[in-house]
């Protein structure tokens, strides 16, 4: 009989039994408790590695190119971290990139939150479908390429110069300069910022605004008291993306700065590549890399991890 | 048996084995004569005229003559290095067959022991003594031709003239519409001389250059690559500029308006070579060092330096018509009396610090 009714079970039946009775054995149901670790599991090796490659980088760091041989030496030494101190340049670099990321993250942060709103927030379809379609528009096209496109813009033979000096005014400077870089970096990361304030603005009810309005504030004074603080999740997340981004990019400066205006990635370019110094460019490496780890920190500690909506402590 | 049926018997034998032996010793190189040939090799090349006339010049003859196609890699040459270093290092394939490169960047490598040696390229013998690379043993990198670092101009710009002196890069002028190689490479050694310096100053006291670099800063010259020279000339950014002779050659074939001088200061001389990185395939590096003996033949020097407008290490070549008594393209002694050469082991030792320099001034 048994025989008889088991012949009469599908394959497919049976082949979900196997399978189950192989899970079962590959982990048992005491084990369930981390299932959630083990989705997690590659995320973490694709972690380690990356701190595993972090690690050989610490490491070079303390090593001294030798120019005879041009390999770094066996002996361990602060070299590097005095170069970068004892030579103003790199200092000089440091700031010049500190002082583009400050500018771009709060002029990127300033234009997207509008158009964020805007789309989240407009009634007209239409409209949505325009902006959404000018929002994921740049991310076609990669950043050299756009790049590329405001040398053809902006240079001195360019569309705008051709205009200019077609009225009859002068040529204008408009590329190979610090002002071009943070320009081309403030397009390049909008949709970035705009990407990650809209979830914010979505999860903020209208009702709250409305209510606002209903009990005798003024627009100014709900987008201040109540939009803003709402969407703090979402500027902070920008904030945070826009900043490190900015800071370790190398394209813009290279392109648009007219190799007048490096950041730190081109100078950590020109050791590892130009003067084929491995242990410096890992020590400015290493220095970014602190640099930006303390800034996010600070960032979390003042804004709280709560700002991106991840679940904290209560006493 | 006597001793000597067996010593018979035993050379006999001996001789059979010996023919098998030979056999099975030739083999190999009948097969990779022959047999082993790799559907393609690896070339990195610069882009540009540079890549069209290495591939016009050796790359499609070679695959005419072999049948093996090559691959040209554009990888920057500062770029493939590293790789080419690491790949040596961890006992692993190197990315390409042959590099075309700096004489310095070729001997850099060549220090670090990632080069075979090509001592035993037939088409050695008899090239001019610069296709020997110095301060080395032996060929662990072979030198193809010279190049000049010339002070390129848009005649527009210069009515009166071509510039006498490289003076002109820090009139202020031509502010903004100057332009040199991001590392000061191929300027380095000139700006001693322009800023008052001797020959003999170079490279324990550079100062006099870094002071003019300072003096060039605040006429916030552009700073780029090869391709970048044509281009600045082709968009007007430009009007002066110190670059290798092919870049503003290459301007000119595309119709452009630029020629080139040699200022009364001089200009530097180089050369760029070809080697083949450790760590091939047996069969793979033997073919890699057949294209380089293919370039070394005295077609290829002829179509492929022709092409780029620069003097191979092949004798007896004559210039191409345009650059016949151009002072690009030395030929005589007297020629290169203007034109300054630094030997590759000074420039291997001493080029990082002027680039770092260089970079501190222009960066600062």
């Amino acid at each position: 009989m048994q025989s008889r009714n088991s012949k009469n079970i599908p394959a497919s039946w049976k082949l979900l039994d196997l399978a189950e009775r192989l899970l079962v054995t590959i982990w048992p149901a005491r084990l369930n408790k981390y299932v959630g670790w083990g989705f997690l599991l590659p995320a973490l090796l694709l972690v380690g590695i990356l701190l595993i490659g972090l690690g050989y980088i610490i490491e070079y760091s303390f090593h001294e190119l030798d120019l005879a041989t041009y390999r770094l030496k066996a002996e361990y030494s602060l070299t590097n971290y005095h170069t970068f101190i004892n030579r103003p340049v790199y200092l000089h670099i440091l700031g010049r990139t500190m002082l583009a990321s400050i500018i771009v993250t709060i002029i990127t942060l300033i234009l997207a939150f509008p158009y964020a709103y805007m789309l989240v927030r407009t009634r007209s379809a239409m409209m949505r479908k325009f902006l959404l379609i000018a929002l994921f528009l740049p991310f076609f096209i990669g950043q050299v390429v756009r790049a590329y496109g405001w040398l053809i813009i902006l240079g001195k033979q360019g569309f705008v110069n051709s205009i200019l000096t077609s009225i009859g005014l002068p040529e204008l400077d408009l590329i190979y300069n610090f002002q071009a870089i943070v320009f081309g970096l403030i397009q390049y990361m909008l949709p970035f910022a705009i990407l990650l304030i809209i979830p914010a603005i979505t999860s903020i009810s209208e009702d709250f605004e409305l209510a606002s309005e209903g009990l005798g504030a003024n627009w100014v004074s709900t987008f201040r008291h109540v939009v803003l603080p709402m969407a703090k999740p979402g500027l902070v997340g920008s904030f945070v993306v826009v900043f490190t981004l900015t800071m370790t990019d190398f394209a813009m400066p290279e392109i648009l700065g007219g190799g007048t205006s490096d950041f730190i990635a081109n100078a950590i370019y020109d050791s590892f590549f130009q003067i084929s110094n491995p242990g410096l460019g890992a020590a400015l490496s290493v220095l970014l890399v602190a640099i930006g780890s303390i800034i996010v920190t600070a960032i979390f500690y003042f804004a709280g991890t709560g700002t991106l909506g991840i679940r904290q402590k209560t006493r | 048996m006597s001793k000597l049926s067996k010593l018979k018997a035993d050379r006999r034998s001996i001789l059979k084995a010996g023919t098998a032996a030979a056999g099975l010793l030739a083999m190999p190189s009948i097969l990779m004569a022959e047999e082993k040939k790799p559907k393609e090799i690896i070339v990195r090349a610069w882009g540009g005229a540079w890549g069209d006339a290495l591939k016009a010049g050796v790359a499609d003859p070679f695959t005419a003559a072999t049948g093996i196609k090559v691959r040209m890699d554009f990888t920057e040459d500062n770029e493939i290095k590293p790789k080419i270093w690491a790949a040596v290092d961890q006992g692993r394939v190197p990315p390409i067959h042959v590099n075309w490169d700096t004489t310095t960047n070729a001997t850099i490598s060549a220090l670090r022991g990632a080069t075979v040696d090509l001592s035993d390229l037939s088409n050695l013998k008899g090239l001019l003594p610069s296709a020997k690379p110095k301060g080395l043993e032996g060929y662990p990198l072979v030198n193809t031709y010279a190049y000049v670092y010339v002070c390129a101009y848009r005649p527009e710009a210069f009515p009166d003239g071509p510039p006498k002196s490289w003076n002109v890069l820090i009139d202020p002028k031509f502010k903004g519409r100057v332009a040199l190689y991001d590392d000061g490479i191929g300027f380095n050694p000139i700006s001693v001389l322009v800023g008052g310096g001797k020959l003999s100053d170079i490279p324990d006291h550079m100062e006099k250059g870094y002071e003019f670099y300072r003096k060039l800063k605040a006429n916030k010259p552009l700073l780029g690559e090869d391709a970048d020279f044509t281009t600045w000339f082709q968009k007007g950014e430009i009007d002066v500029a110190c670059t290798i002779s092919v870049n503003a050659r290459e301007a000119q074939q595309k119709g452009i308006n630029v020629k080139w001088t040699v200022p009364q200061e001089g200009c530097k001389v180089d050369t760029d070579g070809l080697w083949v990185p450790k760590g091939l395939p047996g069969n793979e590096e033997y073919w890699a060092k057949e294209f380089v003996n293919f370039a070394l033949t005295r077609e290829a020097q002829q179509k492929w330096c022709s092409l780029l407008g620069l003097p191979p290490v092949y004798p007896g070549i004559e210039p191409p018509k345009d650059l016949v008594g151009d002072p690009s393209y030395p030929t005589k002694p007297e020629d290169f009396k203007k034109l300054i050469s630094i030997p590759s082991p000074v420039l291997v030792k001493n080029q990082p610090i002027w680039f770092a320099k260089f970079n501190e001034i222009f960066q600062g």
